[in-house]
């Protein structure tokens, strides 16, 4: 059965009744629970990445998965990233060591990247999720 | 203080984002039926590439030069310009959305070095968006307009302008002998308020640099040019003559946007302001004698009320072709702001931006201009309410259908229309970015 909402609160400065379904704040202070708000930290810098290739299937991510990518994250050694090599989108986990930066993953037939003066790499966002769909 | 904040080339920009490949290539970005140049990467700039020139005339340097030419991509630009907007929103109290890849940030009252203020800024767009800026603070509009393209000249073209100048311009921090020095090195025709027409005709009367103009009479030339031009030059003499929100003269884009007395949380009424919006912006649009390709809407709540559910959504209506047709812009307007809406945020403003303008003149079988009640011819909210009843009258229920069917055509001449154009990575599921793992 469907319920309605209705609630007053005298300690906010409107006092109309609200009477609505999935209002993000009703009055009563109550917020359904929103992907948005839980997997999104940073609406401006987030990007959707679709994934090509199983060479990180260890690392948890498979073909045809979502990547959510968060570019205000600084990328830190060990973090999956969306990296850019020789003009393409790369996922790969990053590695950092000493000074150098390098591309890695998983899989063992997947030879390393490190960046060098000639042979460029670039971090484009921080991997922060990856959604999967399982069925349906 | 004001700032003027812009996207370097920026619908050229958005698209390198996506496409790393297009880095330091020529590129441009071609008019919706891919007719003429809208937007040219530096490279092409160098290679001549000239604003608005028509395609056929520069299709030779694809095979000679490597030019790469690109169809309008305008949800993804639309998508990237609230990106850019949101984030500088947070930097100044108020902030007025002059166009898709511009705004002036008002900084009174904020202390601190402003030019370092600046700096984050584009540090912070540049990492999270991925466009890069130029950041111009002026004590005026105009100023923070001059100081903008100052920023970006020095970047691009060293030994213009002095490179500590370069990428963020804080004329506060210039003495007067320095800040006149720069006028002197920039043409009058390069500033805001002087247009293709103005320029010679201050060349005629011996003022070639900006400050030759600064120098001038405001009076007189007021008198001569108009009450703009006397603006101006009282602006850039540093006479504060335009506020944030001040109706901007004609320009690539044309905007209307307006902060609400309240919030706003209804969409019946959200489409009333939207509606009266679209009226505004294609009344002027055919004062221009222009036609536009594409309807930007966006609606926002205020970053300042930190209790409030945040919510800033816009949308770019590619439009079937190019129109002038306030129906159309109004229904155009309307159906992009109900794909937006969301129902329980308190929304504090609003806009409807037209862009990709083209002379009315270049497509004439393409145009079908509205017809104007006489009683509409003046500015003023009271007008804009006669327009909006006039609308209702003329189009009552239907109006509801009228937008959806609009969309529909929108989409199915999309394709045919843009052949070279890239992916929505940011507005379609099944057009974002592919990384290889």
């Amino acid at each position: 059965m469907l319920r309605e909402r209705a609630t007053v609160s005298a300690s906010t400065p409107r006092s109309r009744v609200a009477i609505s379904f999935g209002s993000p704040a009703g009055e009563s202070g109550v917020t359904r629970l929103d992907l948005n708000e839980i997997l999104i930290r940073n609406p401006q810098a987030a990007f959707l990445v679709r994934i090509a290739g199983s060479a990180m299937r260890e690392a948890g991510i498979d073909d045809g998965d979502l990547a959510l990518v968060d570019r205000a994250l600084d990328a830190n050694h060990g973090q999956v990233v969306i990296a850019v090599h020789q003009n393409e989108f790369l996922c790969r986990r990053l590695c950092r060591r000493d000074e150098a930066l390098g591309l890695q993953a998983p899989a063992p037939d997947v030879p390393d990247i490190w960046a060098s003066e000639a042979d460029n790499v670039d971090v484009w966002g921080v991997v922060t999720h990856v959604i999967k769909q399982v069925s349906g | 203080m004001f700032a003027l904040v812009d996207v370097n080339n920026m619908y050229v920009s958005c698209e390198r984002v996506f496409r790393p490949a297009l880095n330091g290539k020529p590129v441009v970005v071609l008019s919706n039926n891919d007719g003429a140049c809208i937007a040219r990467s530096n490279e092409a700039k160098d290679l001549g590439v000239k604003m608005a020139q028509p395609w056929f005339e520069v299709k030779h340097l694809e095979r000679s030069a490597g030019l790469i030419a690109l169809s309008a991509n305008f949800e993804l630009y639309g998508d990237m310009s609230s990106r850019m907007m949101v984030l500088a929103a947070r930097y100044a109290p108020r902030q007025e959305i002059y166009s898709i890849d511009e705004c002036f940030l008002d900084f009174e009252g904020v202390p601190g070095n402003l030019a370092a203020i600046g700096r984050a800024l584009r540090r912070q767009v540049l990492q999270w968006v991925g466009l890069p800026t130029s950041v111009g603070f002026g004590p005026t509009k105009t100023l923070a307009k001059l100081a903008n393209h100052v920023a970006k000249t020095a970047d691009r073209k060293p030994g213009t302008y002095p490179t500590r100048l370069a990428q963020v311009c804080d004329f506060g921090i210039l003495g007067p002998e320095e800040l006149d020095d720069v006028m002197r090195r920039t043409d009058v025709g390069d500033i805001w308020g002087v247009g293709r027409k103005t320029a010679p005709k201050l060349h005629d009367a011996g003022i070639r640099t900006v400050l030759d103009l600064k120098r001038a009479d405001a009076a007189t030339l007021g008198r001569q040019l108009g009450v703009v031009m006397q603006k101006t030059v009282r602006e850039l003499q540093g006479t504060r003559c335009l506020e944030v929100d001040d109706d901007p003269p004609a320009q690539q884009q044309i905007m209307c946007s307006r902060s609400f007395g309240n919030p706003v949380t209804e969409l019946p009424e959200l489409i009333e302001v939207v509606s009266g919006f679209a009226t505004r912006v294609g009344r002027r649009l055919r004062e221009q004698q222009e036609a536009c390709n594409a309807v930007h809407v966006f609606i926002t709540t205020s970053p300042y009320r930190k209790m409030d559910p945040q919510h800033s959504p816009t949308a770019t209506l590619p439009l079937p072709r190019p129109t002038a047709d306030t129906r159309v812009l109004v229904n155009a307007s309307v159906t992009a702001l109900r794909g937006i809406y969301k129902p329980g945020y308190r929304y504090v403003k609003a806009g409807v931006m037209l862009v990709e303008l083209l002379s009315s003149k270049q497509e004439p079988t393409s145009l079908e201009l509205f017809d104007e009640p006489e009683h509409l011819q003046p500015d003023g909210r009271r007008n804009l309410m006669a327009t909006l009843d006039a609308l209702n009258e003329r189009f009552g229920r239907d109006s509801v259908s009228i937008a959806s069917s609009a969309k529909r055509s929108a989409r199915s001449t999309h394709a045919s229309r843009q052949e070279r154009r890239s992916p929505r990575y940011t507005t379609r599921l099944d057009e974002v970015i592919v990384a290889r793992a």
